[in-house]
């Protein structure tokens, strides 16, 4: 049965055609992804650039917007970072969420929602991610945010090592990993690019005087750290007073210990290398785990797939889950653990007190997804 | 909601395309496999997902520059006469003693895979150099073929460098450190049983012909075996070695521009080759696996995008507790039919966290080892098509009828120390 | 940088080749496999992806 048409000039210069259409199509879609997601920063925002606090990565890819907004009172200074891995998109959007909605009565809020802008442009390969995805608001209109990859696009820092060696501690890991922001801290004034995006990001934290800073992120629903608190050995006090509160409201969150030997993660070098309290979050999220089914838009928003329900019954699961774990429910868990910190932050120090109002409780989050909380385009 | 409906006819689907394809229609590898991947787009209502097929490929794109540039040092070794007078060597100083020669070429073998964290690099450079040696001592071709291929396994998956381990450490936020000692527990054993299996009985046979042997050595001999000559194997180990052993000192080049650089210091020997002609060569001899590597990303992309995946992972995962190690010693072995490394990422990581609780390190190097094995498997069987392909062999059967036996013990071995996890880790720590 | 621009340099040199193989084959079915090859090496030689 086997059909061996031959080849020649003429057939291989009709395959150079069919390769050019397709990467033309395939580059128009890749190219899709290059443009930023629109935003609408509430009033008192005041939009700066990363480079500001780090000349070293300005004009470079990896420059990213900061906002600040202050309250009329002073007080403490939080930091709200989403967006170290673009593939956890309820870290982004809960950032994106206070940066729309947020009123600062007293203290500062410093928010970065696209921390690794350079892993928003391009998703990674085998994990068929869709590109974008979208909110419906209550005017009918749509907002829709890129779905990125938990790497840095390699068309902007190409090839990987073989080994990736983190520059402080000497750690060896997956090549790969010199690619992820969050292996990356507190990282390098020179090197590549994520790296030195790290040590930007250092700086804000250290020249703003961040008491309290958060790097915000989801998981597989199958990895043990997840729906949990990451917190270094100086933000433990106040963590584990967050997760008794959150508890007693009904959420119940892990408390973790930020491992001493697992080097470039925020909870680590920030704690080790500046004087913020460092405080990493975790929600589920299905679409980035490896028993998920079909990836898709709807599995991002809902989070529901038959093959989770599965893995729960076989007890394979870190996190409560019946059908689903919809994106809405997971920003809501972000916030109002964030929320919950900078309450307890005026325990700790009532100088340090940040107010801040505007933002949904739990459950009206949890009910009603994002969608409504999110500010019309003009 | 049924586990089977409609993801396992997306999987049966694909798998029938890449059969008929490749077997029915004796479509090469690569084309079988992308046409499976666009019948399971079709199938799952995806259209034509042009975007999900070319974003596929990219997850081996520096995998097939890799097997590119080293095929290109591996032709120019051979061009410039440098292989065949070293094989030469190697036979008149060791033919008397056949049991360290039997260890030493498995070890020979295992290097470049151990620096490399790839059996194609160990296929390629010391087990070329020792297949035209093997045979020519008495060992039957298709067991030579078979001890490079389980070598170069045992050598990418012995320390220092290992993929699968990483990819898989990778999964669960767990450093490659501490490795060393598990990965070469689970080699060292397995390498000198197979050396003593497949090599030594071949090597101790008497019966082979001194005079044949004398006229093709000295013919192997042509080209006199100067320092000059092996200039680009130096430059190489330098490369190769100095950015694995001394990664904080040495500049990190990469594989294929240090393939790339130890090629080029062959202008340096003073033998004459044609470098357009080489290259030219090189690259058709490696087109086939860097094509079969495109077809495996589409196929594992588009697994992703209709479900297959999580099907063939939770099915795997949902085996009763004896059957997880049943699951474990085939289902990532088989899935290495999509290379190894995908295995350890498919696989290997909810594996390692169904087995969390006992030692990590231990249980993902384990793993590790038997996700090597998918090297052997068809159709990529990175290990194992190159292998035959360097003893010049076509049907690569007939070298895997030899593999059996190590690759079983390979597998009882990782499951063994999986099982013993605890106890190793007890006289370890 | 400097390493990103030597790599395209190696895409570029491994395209080329293979486009050279390409036009030298005389099986439709190996000249596919060929053109397989290039998407990608095209795409990333351009920054694309």
């Amino acid at each position: 049965m086997a059909w061996k048409p031959g080849g020649n000039v003429q057939t291989a210069l009709f395959l150079i055609a069919a390769v050019a259409i397709v990467a033309f199509g395939a580059a128009r879609s890749f190219v899709s992804m290059w443009e930023m997601d629109t935003i609408v920063p509430a009033p008192g925002f005041e939009k700066h650039m990363l480079s500001e606090w780090f000349e070293g990565i300005k004009d470079t890819p990896a420059d990213t917007p900061v906002y600040i907004q202050e309250g009329s009172e002073p007080g403490g200074t939080v930091f709200v970072m989403g967006g170290t891995h673009p593939n956890e998109p309820a870290s982004s959007l809960t950032a994106v969420l206070f940066l729309e909605r947020a009123k600062v009565h007293k203290g500062r809020l410093i928010i970065v929602p696209f921390a690794n802008i350079m892993a928003f442009t391009h998703n990674s390969p085998q994990e068929a991610h869709p590109q974008r995805i979208s909110f419906t608001l209550p005017d009918g209109s749509l907002r829709s945010f890129r779905y990125g990859s938990r790497a840095t696009n390699p068309i902007y820092q190409w090839p990987d090592p073989d080994v990736y060696i983190h520059p402080q501690s000497g750690q060896e890991l997956a090549g790969s990993e010199r690619s992820n922001l969050n292996r990356a801290h507190p990282g390098t004034p020179d090197g590549a690019l994520t790296q030195r995006l790290a040590y930007a990001l250092r700086q804000l934290v250290m020249a703003e005087k961040v008491d309290l800073a958060f790097d915000l992120h989801e998981a597989s629903p199958e990895y043990p750290v997840v729906n949990a608190i990451v917190a270094h050995e100086k933000s433990m006090e106040l963590a584990a007073m967050v997760a008794m509160e959150l508890e007693i409201s009904d959420i119940p969150i892990r408390l973790e210990p930020s491992p001493k030997n697992l080097r470039g993660l925020t909870h680590r070098e920030w704690g080790d290398y500046t004087d913020t309290m460092p405080i990493l979050m975790e929600t589920g999220n299905p679409s980035q785990g490896r028993l998920r089914g079909r990836t898709d838009e709807d599995l991002v928003l809902t989070g529901a797939d038959k093959y989770y329900a599965w893995a729960a019954d076989l007890g394979l699961l870190f996190i409560p889950y019946e059908t689903d774990q919809p994106i809405g429910l997971r920003i809501a868990r972000h916030t109002s653990a964030l929320m919950s910190f900078f309450d307890s932050l005026a325990f700790l120090d009532p100088s340090k007190e940040v107010v801040v109002s505007g933002i949904p409780a739990f459950g009206e989050l949890a009910e009603n997804g994002l969608g409504p909380y999110l500010s019309p385009l003009d | 909601m049924n586990w089977f409906w409609p993801e396992g006819l997306f999987a049966f689907l694909m798998v029938a395309t890449f059969v008929f394809g490749a077997f029915s229609f004796k479509l090469p590898i690569a084309v079988a496999m992308s046409l499976a991947a666009v019948v399971g787009g079709l199938a799952a209502g995806e259209g034509l997902p042009v975007r999900h097929l070319v974003e596929g490929t990219f997850g081996y794109l520096d995998t097939i520059l890799i097997i590119a540039t080293a095929m290109i040092f591996m032709k120019v070794i051979e061009r410039i006469g440098l292989l065949e007078a070293m094989a030469a060597w190697l036979i008149r100083k060791f033919k008397s003693s056949p049991l360290l020669l039997s260890l030493g070429i498995m070890l020979l073998i295992m290097i470049p895979g151990m620096i490399t964290g790839s059996s194609t690099a160990a296929v390629l450079t010391t087990g070329a150099l020792v297949a035209p040696v093997l045979m020519k001592l008495g060992v039957q071709i298709h067991k030579t073929a078979a001890a490079i291929a389980m070598g170069a396994i045992y050598g990418m998956i012995a320390p220092p460098i290992n993929l699968p381990a990483m990819i898989i450490g990778g999964g669960i936020d767990m450093p490659y450190v501490g490795f060393g000692v598990p990965l070469l527990i689970c080699t060292i054993p397995l390498a000198v049983v197979t050396a003593l299996l497949l090599i030594y009985p071949g090597l101790r046979n008497k019966v082979r012909d001194e005079g044949a042997l004398e006229g093709e050595l000295r013919r192997m001999e042509r080209v006199p075996i100067t320092l000059r000559l092996f200039l680009p194997v130096a430059v190489l180990v330098v490369l190769l070695g100095g950015s694995s052993l001394f990664p904080s000192v040495f500049p990190s080049l990469g594989m294929p521009l240090e393939f790339l650089i130890a090629s080029a210091s062959a202008f340096l020997t003073g033998s004459r080759w044609k470098p357009v002609d080489t290259v030219t060569e090189a690259i058709d001899n490696a087109l086939p696996v860097m094509g079969i590597l495109m077809g495996v990303g589409m196929f594992i992309q588009v697994m992703t995008l209709t479900g297959v995946r999580g099907f063939v992972v939770v099915s795997a995962l949902a085996l009763p507790a004896w059957l997880l190690y049943v699951g474990i010693a085939t289902s990532m072995p088989l899935f290495g039919a999509v290379s190894a490394f995908g295995s350890a990422s498919v696989l290997g990581v909810p594996f390692l966290l169904a087995l969390l609780g006992k030692n990590e390190i231990l249980v993902g190097s384990a793993l590790s080892l038997i996700a090597g094995l998918g090297d052997l498997m068809p159709p990529t069987a990175l290990a194992g098509i190159f292998a035959a392909q360097v003893v010049g062999e076509e049907n690569y059967f007939k070298v895997l009828r030899y593999c059996v036996t190590p690759a079983v013990l390979t597998a009882l071995w990782g499951i063994a120390i999986i099982l013993g996890a605890g106890y190793i880790a007890g006289v370890l720590y | 940088m400097i390493m990103t621009f030597i790599y395209r340099g190696i895409v570029l040199f491994v395209l080329a080749f293979v486009v050279r193989c390409m036009f030298r084959e005389k099986d439709f079915w190996k000249q596919v496999t060929a053109a397989l090859v290039i998407l990608p090496l095209i795409l990333r030689v351009l920054l694309i992806k």
